[in-house]
């Protein structure tokens, strides 16, 4: 068994396309997107935050304090509107980047004309700060306005406070921290490495099986005075232990880069995550890998050597990752949960188990259950890839 | 010696009406089995070379996979010197050393690496198969490109890797699917010279060909299959006397015998 494990281990690592995909692909790949995104986003931001904004204002006249601050600030640049047009034609074409409409009955007298509205005129569909520019200016009339009305009518600071906003509501989050996130990106670790394993294993699967058909080594393996078990739980442990450093590297990578590329940003809040999940969770995470993997490599193993060709057994595959990700996907879904009828589906209620385990409200007994019941099916499924070893109908098609 | 009695085998067809007009002409065609091999029988003694001859579909192929254990057939029995194959497979496989017709190398893998994970197959002993590849390399002028990798061989250096493969274990008797299918003058002239050298160890060898001049060269006994049954099964001379004068008409006459 161990001679087949190490022969098709050699084979994998030396072929540069699958190495390629398992381990230069999600080393590069994902600083280089990480990359990308950031510095596409960054120029975007920098360029917003530098454009000098024109600018039209209708009526004018009734708040000449307004008008002056804005012309004061070196962000506007005031452009005049031609007389009696469509303001929200002339903004769509692009003449300024917003129009101002201030009201007849503009005032600064809070108590005598209540509540002012200001129509802003602006294409909102891109990045823009116009809002965010504008209201700085506005928010300052605003308060001033608030505290002259406030004195008129003699209110102390406790009842200006409590006029603002009369009812509180504070909100107290009993969960802590790491059940807090683990909700939140509990879901998607699961998925996002069961997928990689897969993806991960499809490859050498594709070449141990119906690569040695293609090629015509099939038969004189078969010849080989080795014990059919032998032969398949050889190729099994390579497709399986493939489809595991796949996923580890690929999800090493992009904790590494992730960690690197948001350098001071959240990096604290990332460690102390991290850090409150315990060593022994972690292993418990791998641990539960394990007969998914062997699930993975089992199906992929019998698929491969059904096929006929590289062509065929990657024409089978496709759909499986189709199968395989709605189980996954489940265990994303809002609302279910480790509880009844989920904690029997298989895959799904391993990727609950993940995420209960990254939150750190994991029923211990409830794992041995679920790690047992996905061993059975894993070991009921390389059973039969060495039934289906046996097969002449599907060796010789 | 090699003994083959009655061996029968038929596949099951998925979708019988899928068969062309032509093929439900064959008669080994009945109901949803293809009795692919109906009625073969041949021998072949220590030091003989048995050619096996038919023509393209006759069920060379299918008997001597199942002489190699890797189809088990539904009748008829498979016994190489007093071992039953067929009740023996794992110990039959260690007396075989068979070559398939479309048989590959490991590309990634080179020559020598190849040729040793059957020595390792086989659990020989790392200096067992440095000796055996060095003697073998020498036999089958492996040397050019025995440590070079497989994926850019040509068709001869493929086939001359693959029979050392085959024999790496020192088999009892060796069975060649179309060795020389394929090759150039001189590396068929190789493969030829290897099963004379087999033969001159007491080996028996069968080989199925295409090439009544290599049947002529190196053949002791001659068999001829067609439509999965025994045709024709003698030693040479028998085989000549058919049609004297000339192997393919020898050959068109063992075919028109069972007819």
């Amino acid at each position: 068994m161990w001679l087949v494990f190490l022969k098709e281990i050699k084979e994998l690592l030396r072929d540069r396309k699958t190495l390629f995909f398992m381990i230069a692909l999600p080393i590069l790949v994902f600083p280089a997107i990480f990359g990308v995104v950031t510095y596409v986003s960054s120029k975007a931001i920098q360029k917003a935050e530098s454009e000098i904004l024109d600018y039209a204002i209708v009526g004018a006249e009734y708040a000449p304090d307004l008008v002056a601050r804005i012309a004061e600030s070196e962000e506007f640049n005031l452009v005049t509107a031609p007389q009696n047009t469509d303001i929200k034609q002339w903004v769509k074409e692009e003449n300024a980047d917003f129009v101002l409409v201030i009201p007849e009955n503009f005032s600064n007298d809070v108590l005598a004309n209540g509540q002012i509205s200001l129509t802003l005129y602006l294409n909102d569909s891109g990045l823009n700060l116009v809002q965010r520019r504008l209201n700085e200016i506005v928010d300052a009339i605003e308060e001033e306005n608030q505290q002259s009305a406030f004195s008129t009518l003699g209110l102390n600071e406790t009842q200006q406070v409590a006029l603002i906003d009369p009812v509180l509501v504070e909100k107290v989050n009993v969960a802590d921290q790491r059940e807090n996130w683990g909700e939140k990106i509990g879901g998607f670790i699961p998925y996002l490495v069961f997928m990689l394993c897969l993806q991960g294993a499809m490859i050498p699967a594709t070449d141990l099986g119906a690569g040695e058909k293609e090629r015509g080594t099939l038969e004189t393996l078969l010849i080989s005075p080795i014990a059919r078990h032998k032969l398949v739980l050889g190729k099994f442990m390579a497709i399986a232990l493939a489809g595991v450093t796949s996923a580890m590297v690929t999800v090493g990578s992009m904790a590494i880069w992730g960690i690197v590329l948001s350098q001071g940003m959240a990096i604290e809040l990332v460690a102390d995550f991290m850090g409150s999940i315990s060593g022994m969770d972690f292993l418990l995470i791998f641990f539960m890998l394990i007969p998914v993997v062997a699930i993975f490599a089992s199906v992929l193993l019998s698929l491969s050597i059904y096929a006929r060709s590289f062509k065929e057994a990657q024409g089978y595959m496709t759909p499986l990752v189709m199968f395989t990700i709605v189980p996954v996907i489940m265990a994303m879904l809002p609302g279910v949960e480790l509880k009844g009828g989920w904690a029997w589906v298989p895959l799904t209620n391993v990727a609950l188990a993940i995420k209960e385990l990254i939150k750190g409200t994991m029923d211990y007994v409830q794992l041995i259950a679920i790690f047992g019941s996905t061993a059975l099916i894993a070991g009921a499924l390389i059973a039969f890839s060495v039934y289906w070893f046996n097969q002449e109908k599907v060796l010789f098609r | 010696m090699i003994e083959i009695s009655r061996l029968a085998k038929k596949f099951k067809i998925e979708n019988p009406k899928k068969l062309s007009e032509q093929e439900k002409q064959d008669p080994r065609l009945s109901g949803k089995f293809f009795k692919s091999v109906e009625d073969v029988s041949l021998s072949c003694a220590a030091g003989e070379v048995l050619g096996l001859l038919g023509p393209n579909g006759a069920g060379k192929t299918t008997t001597l996979r199942m002489l190699s254990t890797a189809l088990k057939p539904e009748a008829g029995s498979i016994t190489i010197n007093g071992v039953d194959v067929l009740k023996n497979p794992v110990v039959a496989r260690q007396k075989i050393g068979f070559l398939s017709g479309a048989t590959g190398l490991y590309g990634r893998l080179t020559g020598r690496e190849n040729i040793a994970y059957f020595g390792q197959l086989h659990q020989m002993t790392k200096t067992q198969i440095d000796d055996r590849i060095a003697e073998l390399a020498d036999l089958l002028d492996l040397h050019s490109f025995l440590d070079r990798r497989c994926e850019n061989f040509s068709t001869g250096m493929k086939q001359k890797t693959a029979i050392a493969r085959a024999v790496v274990h020192k088999p009892e008797v060796v069975i060649l699917d179309e060795p020389t299918t394929g090759l150039d003058i001189m590396a068929s002239q190789t493969v030829l010279n290897f099963i004379r050298g087999l033969k001159s160890q007491g080996v028996p060898v069968i080989f199925s060909t295409h090439h009544l001049d290599e049947v002529a060269e190196l053949c002791d006994r001659v068999t001829v299959i067609n439509h999965g049954r025994t045709q024709f099964n003698d030693d040479i001379a028998a085989f000549r006397a058919l049609a004297p004068g000339s192997l393919n008409s020898a050959f068109l006459a063992a075919l028109e015998q069972g007819v």
